[in-house]
């Protein structure tokens, strides 16, 4: 499994050069001066330039090119074209904001979903199953970032239990999980709807299968039938689901983080882009490339921990 | 048991367990969460003003760099100048580090100004440089570095000036062309190239490392900068006026205005950049226990025509294009309660600014008048119009002024194709002459800055020898500005500007449509501890003397 494991992370590569460089293309391409708009409109235009000169924009681009590259190489992302922070402690500070807030929403979505599912296809047509399916549907059509502005009129507004705003202290456990539970089930619940209604069709479809038939015939309980054999069988199919939505998750989580005012690379990301601050976008796109081979990577495997059939 | 199939029964199992261990240990801990009920509030003994700034992070806390709405507002907190606007009103000064106003003395033909400096005023301790008196020697340097392109944002307005410290606690600044005090003083006060920074600091900290570690001598230190976050602030116990009344300033960074709303709302902050829209103004107004601010210095919305563009070369065209336009229209965008029409080139309350009423008596505030527009239209040649090719910018002040314009042009004819773009593409653009109209938003500390970068031809974009934002490619009062600048008798000063914005809209360069207010929220807890008419700094000004009462 490790040789499996060191192939998948190699063939990785090409993918993070290949985004290193259509991102820094593209930033490129797109108006707009990082030194203009680290100035603002007032600067003079000598002020501009020297600052062009000294952030090293007016060298040719294949040179910038090569520097960045180069610097990833050896693990240096860079300086923040705007602050001149290092971008790699700005993505230390903002990364676990965004790992708990991705992580608490995949374990909502899984939770809420999964059984949601599994109950409306015991249910079949039955009213259990049509609110369930009424309430999925909801859950699919309304946008992320307009849940997260209802779920903060309700409950930080009017009943005033939750923070509408912010990430808390993180070095208070308490703090830190209050002003996630807000953002993380905003992202939750809108994974849990899809995570039901997939696993709604794909429970009713091994119902249908012969082991299942078998299982009950030898008198087993339902809920063994239900959760050994029925639930077991369709796991792969809902883990594949749960991997894809986790990469959506972190697309998300830019406009949850923008909604919920919390730190997080989606933040960073939307103000790099807003700033034309290069470094730290070409940056960002790299951590983001390396989730989404990772998760990608953690799927696969996790097929293999359930089925015992499948060997890597 | 083989140890392959030990670890293979192991692992698969251990996996569906701590699957399951995840859905229980959720709620377990979930449980150790504090007692809901009035937690995401700020506490009541909690002295902290939380406040949210527009803007999703810090761009500089060099002064000599700040720009932007929330690097300015900062920046007052912690840095000050020689002199100062007075707390809440932009159009008063104020000594500062300085004990008293300077008066200009004239040495072997040049103006010199002498400051003395207030004695035992200390730089912040910073994890670098401890806490050390402020001297001459740092007043020198940091105006140095305000007038170094390499070192500052502001450079061009120092030019022609040299710094000496002439003791301990005196400063001279002598310049090769004289200025008057309407010119001199924005460029020694708590503004832009103004403020003062430590010598040690600087050097320490090199210029990138200021950006995130500001020293200065203000009411507020800076404790803490959490990227994308906040900036967080403590009390300067010894500050010059006096120890600040508030525990620190929680400063966060926060660039969607809803979320701001909702987080004062929610009582999580004290006081928040609003938006520059009468319908939000009135929704906030009457949350209760809510108060909303509109104060100066505000931004002006101007459209300039670009004289090089075919259709817009003849002043007839121009001139059509005015007649055509109407402010009350324009100033339905943002509404009255934050904005007002303007009539002059200068924005209200510039000293210098023609008033609105010699505006009306020149004739040249060009009421709507559609027929008068036809007609010289058709004097110039294009009695069906012609069509023009713009971009917006995304920004809505922006955009609905585009929007609003191309929809009041069409009635004569003229059309116009919008191309919307991010806000910096937008400025790029119009700095590539792409534009034949550019509206523009924007504040200038004095007449002499406006009217230089606006409308003199070395200002031009693209072909100008200094181009900024002369988007007109305007030239026909650059002696007037050059005459003005050197001008030392105030009235006489007045008089040039005046005369050079008669000329513009004579020409018709430039239609000056509206002034928009700053708008900002605050919980009735809040007392800035002054009254706010006008801060450019751009925010209310959070000083030694603001408060916060909760409960």
């Amino acid at each position: 499994m490790i040789r499996y494991v060191l192939s998948r992370l190699l063939f990785a590569l090409p993918i993070f050069l290949g985004v290193i460089t259509i991102v820094f293309v593209i930033v490129r391409i797109l108006p707009g001066d990082p030194a203009q708009a680290a100035l603002g409109d007032y600067a003079s235009p000598d002020a501009v330039a020297a600052l062009r000169q000294r952030l090293g924009l007016d060298r040719p681009i294949p040179l910038q090119y090569g520097g960045y590259v180069a610097g990833l190489v050896r693990g240096d992302l860079g300086k923040s074209l705007i602050t001149g922070a290092p971008v790699r402690d700005e993505i230390v500070h903002n990364l676990p904001y965004t790992l708990q807030l991705t992580l608490l929403a995949l374990i909502i979505g899984t939770l809420a979903g999964v059984p949601v599912g599994v109950m409306n296809a015991l249910t079949r047509n039955r009213l259990p199953d049509s609110i369930g399916r009424v309430v999925s549907l909801f859950g699919l059509s309304v946008p992320a970032y307009y849940l997260g502005i209802l779920l903060i009129l309700l409950f930080a507004i009017e009943l005033r239990l939750l923070p509408a705003v912010g990430a808390g202290d993180l070095t208070s456990p308490g703090d830190a999980l209050r002003h996630l539970i807000l953002p993380a089930a905003t992202l939750g619940l809108v994974m849990a709807a899809a995570v039901a209604r997939f696993t709604r069709s794909t429970v009713l479809n091994t119902l249908g299968q012969d082991f299942v038939r078998t299982a009950r015939a030898k008198g087993l309980q339902p809920r063994v039938v239900t959760i050994r054999h029925t639930l077991r069988a369709a796991l792969i199919p809902i883990v594949s689901l749960a991997g894809l939505w986790s990469i959506g998750l972190i697309g998300d989580s830019v406009t949850t983080e923008i909604v919920f005012a919390r730190p997080g690379l989606g933040s960073m990301m939307v103000g790099a882009m807003l700033q034309r601050d290069y470094t730290s976008l070409q940056s960002v796109m790299v951590v983001y490339t390396a989730f989404v081979v990772l998760i990608n990577l953690a799927t696969d495997l996790a097929y293999g921990f359930i089925d015992p059939r499948i060997r890597y | 048991m083989s140890a392959r199939k030990a670890t293979k029964k192991f692992t698969r199992r251990r996996f569906l367990t701590t699957a399951l261990a995840a859905g229980i240990g959720g709620p377990v801990l979930a449980r150790t969460i504090p007692p809901f009920g009035t937690p995401s509030r700020a506490d009541a003994a909690d002295n902290i003003l939380h406040f949210g700034q527009s803007e999703g992070d810090l761009g500089t806390a060099d002064p000599h760099y700040a720009a932007g709405t929330q690097d300015r507002a900062l920046v007052d907190m912690i840095f000050n100048g020689l002199l100062r606007f007075k707390p809440g009103d932009g159009s008063a000064f104020e000594p500062d580090l300085a004990v008293d106003f300077p008066k200009p003395t004239v040495v072997a033909g040049k103006q010199v100004w002498t400051f003395k400096l207030r004695k035992g005023v200390m730089w912040h301790p910073s994890d670098k440089v401890p806490a050390y008196e402020m001297t001459s020697e740092d007043v020198v340097y940091s105006l140095q570095k305000a007038a170094d392109k390499a070192r500052s944002a502001y450079s061009a307005l120092y030019t022609g000036m040299t710094f000496q410290a002439l003791d301990p606690t005196t400063v001279g600044i002598v310049l090769d062309s004289p200025l008057s005090p309407n010119l001199f003083y924005p460029l020694v006060t708590n503004y832009a190239g103004g403020f003062i920074v430590s010598k040690r600091a600087v050097e320490a900290y090199g210029l990138d490392g200021v950006k995130t570690h500001p020293v200065g001598t203000g009411p507020f230190i800076l404790r803490r900068y959490s990227p994308k976050e906040r900036m967080e602030l403590a009390p300067n116990p010894q500050y010059f006026r006096g120890r600040p009344k508030l525990e620190g300033v929680d400063y966060r960074y926060m660039a969607d205005g809803f979320s701001r709303e909702l987080g004062l709302r929610g009582g999580q902050l004290d006081g928040i950049n609003g938006q520059q829209d009468e319908a939000w103004v009135g929704k906030m107004q009457a949350v209760p226990k809510l108060k909303v601010d509109i104060f100066g210095v505000g931004e002006s919305t101007v459209l300039y025509f670009n004289q090089t563009v075919r259709q817009l070369s003849r002043k007839e065209v121009r001139q059509a294009i005015a007649y055509t336009l109407n402010r009350d229209e324009f100033l339905g965008l943002i509404g009255k309660k934050v904005g007002q029409k303007i009539y002059a080139p200068l924005a209200p309350f510039t000293i210098g600014a023609l008033t609105e009423n010699e505006v009306v008596a020149k004739g040249l505030d060009y009421k709507t008048n559609l027929e008068k527009a036809k007609s010289l239209l058709a004097e110039a040649g294009v009695a069906g119009g012609f069509s023009l090719d713009l971009v917006t910018s995304e920004l809505n002040i922006y955009k609905v002024h585009y929007e609003s314009m191309q929809a009041q042009l069409a009635k004569v004819g003229i059309q116009i194709r919008l191309r919307v773009v991010d806000h910096p593409s937008y400025h790029a653009l119009i700095r590539k002459d792409t534009n034949p109209i550019v509206i523009y938003v924007a504040f200038r500390p004095t007449a002499e800055i406006y009217l230089r970068s606006f409308y003199h031809s070395a200002s031009a974009v693209v072909s100008g020898a200094h181009p900024d934002t002369n988007f007109a490619h305007y030239s026909a009062i650059d002696d007037l500005i050059d005459k003005a600048r050197v001008e030392t008798v105030a009235a006489k000063q007045v008089e040039m500007w005046k005369e050079a914005q008669v000329k513009i809209l004579q020409d018709m360069a430039a239609y000056p449509v509206s002034y928009a207010n700053q708008v900002y929220a605050r919980s009735t807890g809040v007392d800035y501890g002054h009254p706010l008419k006008s801060v450019l700094a751009l925010y209310p000004g959070i000083d030694e003397t603001t408060r916060v009462q909760r409960g």
